[in-house]
């Protein structure tokens, strides 16, 4: 069993670090329009989805086996989800942008409720197998082996977060992003475009949930009813992170990745999603008001 | 008339759709049946998503615990249908109950977290704990429903035994949303302080609802239970929270017709769109959809005028105001308190007392702790240390409302203002509880008029104005009978002409025995208006007397006036 273990935690953080992915995009959504983006996990799934079509399609084109296939299949996944987020905020925001957010909170709920039946329509419930981001043997390191393609899902995930933070952090467009998301009307009132601020916004998330969707594909497959727990572990990694933490949420995604992986193996998955939820309750029972609080303070 | 009308109106709501089934015959009958199932299930989401504003994702939940509670009860232990749907209402009332503590109090986004949160542990039991639930499989033979030895197994008996429990749970919604109390809820709704600052207690009151909203959904769950005869984990799925949140929102999520409208036009919608064959939720979440987006008071808000009770005349009061209006009470007494957030001391050890009868002005610049200072005093926020008396009542740890029903008022510098109720209703909500319906009436005009709204008390509903916010609140403050009133810059934002009519009417309350603390910026609204000027620098009373002396004392010229006296 000890040999088993450094694979157990690349598992965990691989897993963790897609999570963090899908987490990252959520949190994007709640400080850009306040509020919970329901169908995330269902855009995580149909960039799992996008995956498999682009994974098929390129490995007619570049012959079977090519290592080369993930490598563009992740860029291409996140290109599509892009424009598809710029729709999906057109369908399920724009609309209501002036109404309270529990209004978005249904419409994501509405659109997710399509996706995953449009998923289920057109690829049946069945799980498929996406393409793996690398065609490698395991890694040999005395008695560990190590699967070299959840390193580079690691990898991956951990570049995608890494150039996440810089664009928000080192880029104007970064900037226009967070002043819009802190106070729309100061930003509007420096010309900054607000609504512009947002569709970017959710072209950014929605394509950080389709490279979570392709990165998890190979590994786990996808299938059309995936999306509920996906969004689930984000909204919990969001509330124990602290609301409108990027940094929190993507740390306690990477956990909540391993905490799963490690608990389904040596107990069960069941006992593994039950501790996660009790967890999260008792954290909320605690500290209603997450486990790092809210910098935000009403006024009366 | 507006209310025989709404009778009416429910009237038919609840017959006509059963006197079609029954003209239709067999597959029209089944469908029926199981809207009438969720339309309970949608009623009593409507108590806790309508009414308390709360987006709860457990009402799916509480229809499955029904149903297996149903199931448990039938398979296991041979209970008959008298002995199990008490049981079904009352397991998961009980477990809301429970939770309830915990979840109550959650903002919005961590409320509808916690409540999914629960839905996956109960749906985890249903699905691992097989010696008991019959595990992914479920229960098989759940007997049919059978009453002093009379058997309604038939679809027309299963029909006409789901509508009349439909009937029976209008029935409760009324009576549980009824008069004041929905007033009351309105008010709750929109601003939970509001709520509290007029003796509202929030927390009973979202109990009370999400108690029976669960068991509301518990009861529809197990009549789902004997008409289909099978319990399995796809009634614990996120599939009928889903299906319930959309025919609430579709149906209009604030009377009780909209429940039965949207899970009339739901159950009917895999019928009409039959060519998606099993993707018609395809159909299900465009629907939603399209209702969140064009009609957000849904199906039963585009009627929403025939169907409100709502009398468009303003009533006639000619009764004379209940004796309770001013009774002079104790005065105010706050003593060293304290409060800090994070390493900011924002109110450090500030003592003030206000008597009854005289008016005290609060002054000091922006953040030294005023507003706060209220808050402390009224509850909303609560102190590290120092006390608040009122008379000789101690409510230094009392909560908001019991310190309002003690007879400490206040407005809000934003107050709470709502499009959808005319401003007679607004004060309404905050008339004390115990008041008849004709003496609550009688002093909301007063307050109205006390207020110098009386020009409104006929006026319909809509979104009122700046000023008339202010004045509604003044009002609500007014309605809870109280004899200390604390005022948070009650003169920002009007024009001279009205500081001048609103400084006339505090004096003539501050005549009829009212204390009152008013905290404003401007010195020539407050200064002559008050008996003695309290002033306050970073949280601290610098100081404090007549207003001649506080406005040549050089510690509050310092902290206030600065280089540019008014």
């Amino acid at each position: 069993m000890g040999d088993a273990v450094p694979q157990l935690l690349v598992n965990g953080i691989a897993l963790g670090s897609a999570y963090a992915l899908i987490a990252l995009g959520f949190v994007l959504v709640i400080n850009a329009v306040g509020a919970v983006n329901f169908a995330q996990g269902d855009l995580v799934m149909a960039g799992g989805f996008v995956a498999v079509i682009a994974g098929e399609a390129l490995t007619g084109r570049l012959g079977g086996g090519s290592a080369w296939t993930g490598v563009l299949v992740l860029p291409l996944t996140m290109l599509a989800m892009a424009g598809f987020g710029l729709l999906f905020s057109l369908l399920a925001y724009v609309p209501l942008r002036r109404r309270p957010p529990v209004s978005v909170f249904i419409s994501t709920i509405a659109v997710g409720l399509i996706i995953q039946h449009a998923a289920n329509a057109g690829f049946g419930p069945e799980p498929r197998i996406g393409p793996a981001l690398i065609q490698a043997d395991a890694l040999r390191l005395g008695p560990i082996a190590l699967s070299v393609q959840q390193i580079a899902v690691i990898g991956a995930a951990g570049l995608l977060i890494g150039l996440t933070g810089l664009l928000l952090t080192r880029t104007q467009l970064g900037r226009y992003l967070r002043a819009a998301a802190q106070d729309p009307e100061i930003a509007e009132a420096l010309g900054i475009h607000g609504a512009r601020c947002i569709a970017v916004t959710f072209a950014l998330a929605v394509a950080l949930a389709g490279a979570a969707g392709m990165l998890l594909s190979n590994h786990f497959f996808v299938a059309p009813a995936d999306g509920g727990l996906f969004m689930l572990k984000a909204y919990i990694a969001v509330t124990l992170g602290g609301w409108g933490r990027l940094d929190g949420a993507a740390l306690a995604a990477l956990l909540i990745g391993v905490f799963e992986v490690v608990t389904a193996a040596y107990l069960s998955y069941v006992v593994a999603e039950a501790l996660l939820y009790a967890a999260l309750l008792l954290v909320l029972l605690v500290r209603p008001s997450g486990l790092l609080g809210e910098t935000i303070q009403r006024r009366t | 008339m507006a209310r025989n009308r709404s009778f009416w109106i429910m009237a038919a709501l609840l017959v006509l759709p059963v006197a079609a089934a029954l003209a239709l015959g067999g597959y029209e009958q089944r469908i029926m049946t199981l809207a009438g199932i969720y339309a309970i299930a949608v009623l009593g989401y409507q108590l806790i998503f309508g009414r308390l504003g709360a987006l709860s994702l457990a009402q799916g939940c509480f229809f499955g615990i029904g149903a297996y509670v149903t199931g448990l009860a039938g398979v296991h232990l041979g209970w008959g249908f008298i002995a199990s749907f008490p049981a079904s209402l009352a397991v998961p009332a009980l477990i809301a109950g429970l939770v309830a503590i915990p979840v109550l109090r959650l903002e919005s986004h961590y409320f509808a977290l916690a409540t999914l949160g629960i839905s996956q542990i109960a749906l985890l039991i249903g699905v691992n704990w097989t010696e008991v639930t019959g595990g992914a499989n479920g229960l098989y033979g759940v007997p049919g429903i059978r009453i002093a030895g009379i058997s309604l197994f038939s679809s027309e008996a299963m029909l006409l035994m789901v509508w009349g429990t439909l009937a029976a749970a209008v029935l409760a919604f009324g009576a549980l949303t009824r008069g004041r109390r929905a007033r009351r809820l309105a008010l709750l709704r929109e601003s939970p302080e509001a709520a509290a600052a007029v003796g509202i207690d929030i927390g009973s009151n979202r109990l009370i609802l999400f108690v029976a909203s669960a068991a509301f959904g518990g009861g529809a769950g197990a009549l789902q239970a004997h008409t289909i005869g099978v319990v399995s984990p796809a009634v614990l799925d996120f599939q009928i929270m889903v299906t319930i949140l959309a025919m609430t929102v579709i149906g209009g999520r604030g009377h009780p017709a909209g429940a039965i409208l949207g899970a009339l036009l739901l159950a009917h919608l895999p019928e009409w769109f039959r060519f998606l064959e099993s993707h018609y939720l395809i159909a299900y979440g465009t629907a939603l959809l399209v209702a969140v987006i064009i009609m957000p008071e849904g199906l039963a808000g585009c009627f929403g005028r025939w169907l409100s009770v709502r009398d468009p005349t303003p009533p006639e009061i000619k009764r004379p105001v209940p004796a309770r209006v001013s009774e002079p009470g104790g005065e105010l007494r706050l003593c060293n308190l304290r409060k800090t957030y994070g390493g900011v001391t924002a109110v450090d050890g500030a003592s003030l007392t206000v008597a009854p009868g005289r008016i005290v002005g609060l002054i000091g610049p922006n953040g030294s702790g005023k507003s706060t200072l209220i808050n402390l005093a009224t509850g909303l926020q609560g102190q590290e240390s120092g006390t608040v008396h009122l008379g000789p009542v101690d409510l230094s740890r009392s909560p908001p409302h019991i310190r309002a029903r003690a007879g400490l008022a206040r407005t809000f510098q934003s107050p709470a203002g709502n499009a959808n109720r005319t401003p007679l209703e607004s004060v309404l909500a905050a008339c004390p509880p115990d008041l008849t319906d004709e003496d609550a009436e009688a002093l909301a005009m007063h307050c109205l008029e006390r207020a110098g709204l009386e020009h409104l008390s006929g006026k319909p509903a809509g979104p009122p104005s700046p000023a008339e916010a202010r004045g509604l609140d003044l009002a609500r403050a007014l309605a809870t009978c109280p004899t200390i009133l604390l005022l948070d810059e009650p003169a920002a934002g009007l024009a001279p002409g009205e500081r001048a009519d609103l400084a006339d009417r505090l004096k003539r309350l501050a005549a009829e025995g009212l204390g009152l603390l008013i905290v404003d910026h401007s010195m020539d609204f407050l200064l002559p208006l008050a008996d003695r000027i309290v002033c306050l620098a970073t949280g601290t009373v610098v100081a404090e007397g007549t207003p001649e002396a506080v406005s040549k004392d050089p510690e509050a010229i310092a902290a206030y006036f600065g280089s540019r006296p008014t």
